[in-house]
């Protein structure tokens, strides 16, 4: 039973690892608790500012409004993402993949200069930013799913005679769909680290990341910690959210991962 | 001794040389499979593939199915031949592939669709299901099937949505021996639906399918008149066997005559030697 969670690739019932991570994380926050560190703030302070940034700050309504922009910078790059991976099947489009992959390495703090002169309003310039670097990002992740595609593959839809755009339709649409998913889920943390430096930038939007900023600047470390707890939960259960979705749509996905 | 006659080809090999990378694995082959007719029989043609692992086999096979153009030659079907497309030939590759994001049922579906109207193809994939004991199964995905399974689903696959042509690479292989009495079947059924079916069995098990064929391919090296072996396999003149002509085609019951014995010997020797 519980030398099992010493047993390489041994599978406790889940009953027991919950139980075992939960007092992994009791025992974490009695350490916290017990041995404050010098500096870093208290448990106690920690809850107390949390409570102060729920009810005079709208911690909440900040930490909707940053989580609504992100999830809508995502659908877009997504698209837009697809898109441009898709495109490289004809190698004409095939260098935009390329640009597009290789532009992860532009720096915000340069684009936003250009965008703040393209676009007019800041959520506009905001929104664009994110969608900017959650694309390039996307693009690399989603044209190096699509070149696992194989020759058997391939050649597999091909003699059940469909045609050349049909086999990709099968094959790499259809076939890795539940693998884009994937793709998105481990890019959107970039969104999610992005956005609280993109609106530190643009502070007449508010959002999570400009709480996180006053709170720096005022040296409120326990707030700071508080915020930065948040951050971290939304990002996990987003995580979790993703995970579910694939369980749900692909249930083909996870069948041949090792149990 | 039954009665045959040869008509137009249904598929042509001319001057098959393959090369990968200055790598010769086929050299000049060149190969015809006529329509053969027998009275009052739809009687179509099959053909057994032997050769050593790693010959070539499944790399011809891949080029008569157009899915590899070969380095010289070409691979003519239909009638008035042309060369071969993607699709014309059916294909079950040797890993058996199936599409893993869609269920058993589903798989067979997308395939007998591309032949068949809803209704039809729904009645047809049923059918295959029955016959390869895959029904209980129909909801899997092809990663829950087992082995001998996902290599009946894939035949399956194949035989919804070929045309007259189709191309079994190792189709015995890691079935039971139901299963393949089974297969075999099916492959006697398929080639006595209608008179151009044409189906090619490569295969290790020379007893199995050379009791189905009527004709035989051994592809290996060729020796030169200096007793040196030449680069690449080729399928020559002798090791082209014609097994109506022999006697030794469409009976029951053949395993046990000694003449099928004797050529069973005779080609494994065939086999070792290259
Ligand atoms: N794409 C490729 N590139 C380079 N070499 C290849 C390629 N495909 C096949 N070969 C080589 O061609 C040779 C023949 O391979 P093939 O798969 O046709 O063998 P086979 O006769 O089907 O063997 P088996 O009975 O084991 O399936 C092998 O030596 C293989 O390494
Ligand atoms: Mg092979």
């Amino acid at each position: 039973m519980l030398k099992d969670l010493f047993v390489p690739n041994a599978k406790p019932r889940p009953g027991v690892f919950l139980t075992m991570v939960a007092c992994q994380v009791a025992f974490l926050l009695l350490l916290w608790l017990f041995y404050p560190l010098q500096l870093f703030p208290t448990l106690g302070e920690v809850v107390a500012s949390f409570k102060d940034l729920v009810t005079t700050q709208g911690l909440i309504q900040e930490l909707w409004a940053s989580l609504t922009t992100a999830l809508g910078a995502l659908g877009i790059a997504t698209v837009l993402a697809l898109l441009i991976s898709y495109l490289t099947a004809l190698p004409f489009f095939r260098p935009i993949a390329y640009a597009a992959s290789k532009m992860r390495y532009l720096t915000l703090t340069g684009l936003t200069f250009f965008m703040a002169l393209m676009v007019s309003s800041g959520h506009q310039v905001k929104l664009s930013v994110l969608i900017f670097g959650a694309t390039v990002y996307l693009v690399t992740g989603m044209t190096s799913v699509i070149l696992t595609t194989t020759q058997e593959e391939m050649d597999h839809a091909r003699t059940l005679g469909m045609s050349e755009w049909r086999s990709f339709y099968e094959v790499v649409v259809l076939g890795k769909l539940d693998e884009m998913l994937e793709v998105v889920r481990q890019n959107f943390a970039i969104i999610w680290t992005m956005i609280t430096l993109v609106e530190t930038l643009y502070q007449s939007e508010g959002g999570i990341g400009l709480l996180l900023y006053k709170q720096n600047r005022y040296l409120h470390l326990a707030g700071v910690v508080a915020i930065q707890l948040i951050i971290l939960a939304t990002g996990a259960l987003q995580d979790y959210v993703f995970e579910f979705l694939r369980r749900t749509f692909f249930p083909y996905s996870e069948l041949r991962a090792a149990k | 001794m039954t009665d045959f006659s040869y008509k137009e080809p249904i598929l042509t090999l001319r001057d098959i040389s393959m090369q990968f990378g200055g790598e010769v694995i086929l050299r000049d082959i060149s190969l015809d499979v006529l329509n053969v007719v027998r009275p009052g029989l739809s009687q179509g043609q099959v053909v057994g593939f032997y050769g050593r692992s790693g010959i070539g086999k499944s790399v011809l096979c891949r080029i008569i199915a157009g899915l590899l153009p070969p380095t010289t030659g070409t691979v003519l079907v239909a009638d008035p031949p042309r060369p071969v497309c993607p699709g014309d030939v059916g294909f079950v590759q040797q890993r058996y592939p199936l599409f893993d994001h869609r269920t058993l049922l589903d798989n067979l579906l997308v395939a007998a669709g591309r032949k068949h109207a809803p209704a039809e193809a729904k009645a047809r994939a049923e059918d295959f299901l029955t016959r390869f004991d895959l029904a209980p199964h129909r909801r899997k995905y092809p990663a829950q099937l087992s082995g001998g399974q996902r290599q009946r689903a894939a035949i399956a696959q194949q035989l919804l949505c070929s045309e007259h042509l189709i191309i079994l690479d190792e189709p015995f292989s890691g079935l039971d021996i139901a299963m393949i009495d089974e297969v075999k079947k099916i492959i006697l059924e398929v080639t006595t639906l209608d008179e151009l079916n044409t189906v090619v069995i490569v295969s290790h098990d020379l007893a199995t399918t050379t009791a189905l064929s009527d004709t035989l391919w051994l592809l290996g090296p060729e020796r030169d008149a200096a007793g040196q072996c030449l680069a690449g396999a080729t399928i020559s003149k002798q090791h082209q066997y014609n097994l109506a002509q022999m006697g030794l085609a469409w009976q029951p019951g053949i395993q046990a005559r000694p003449e099928f014995v004797q050529l069973i010997e005779h080609l494994k020797d065939e086999i070792r030697k290259t």
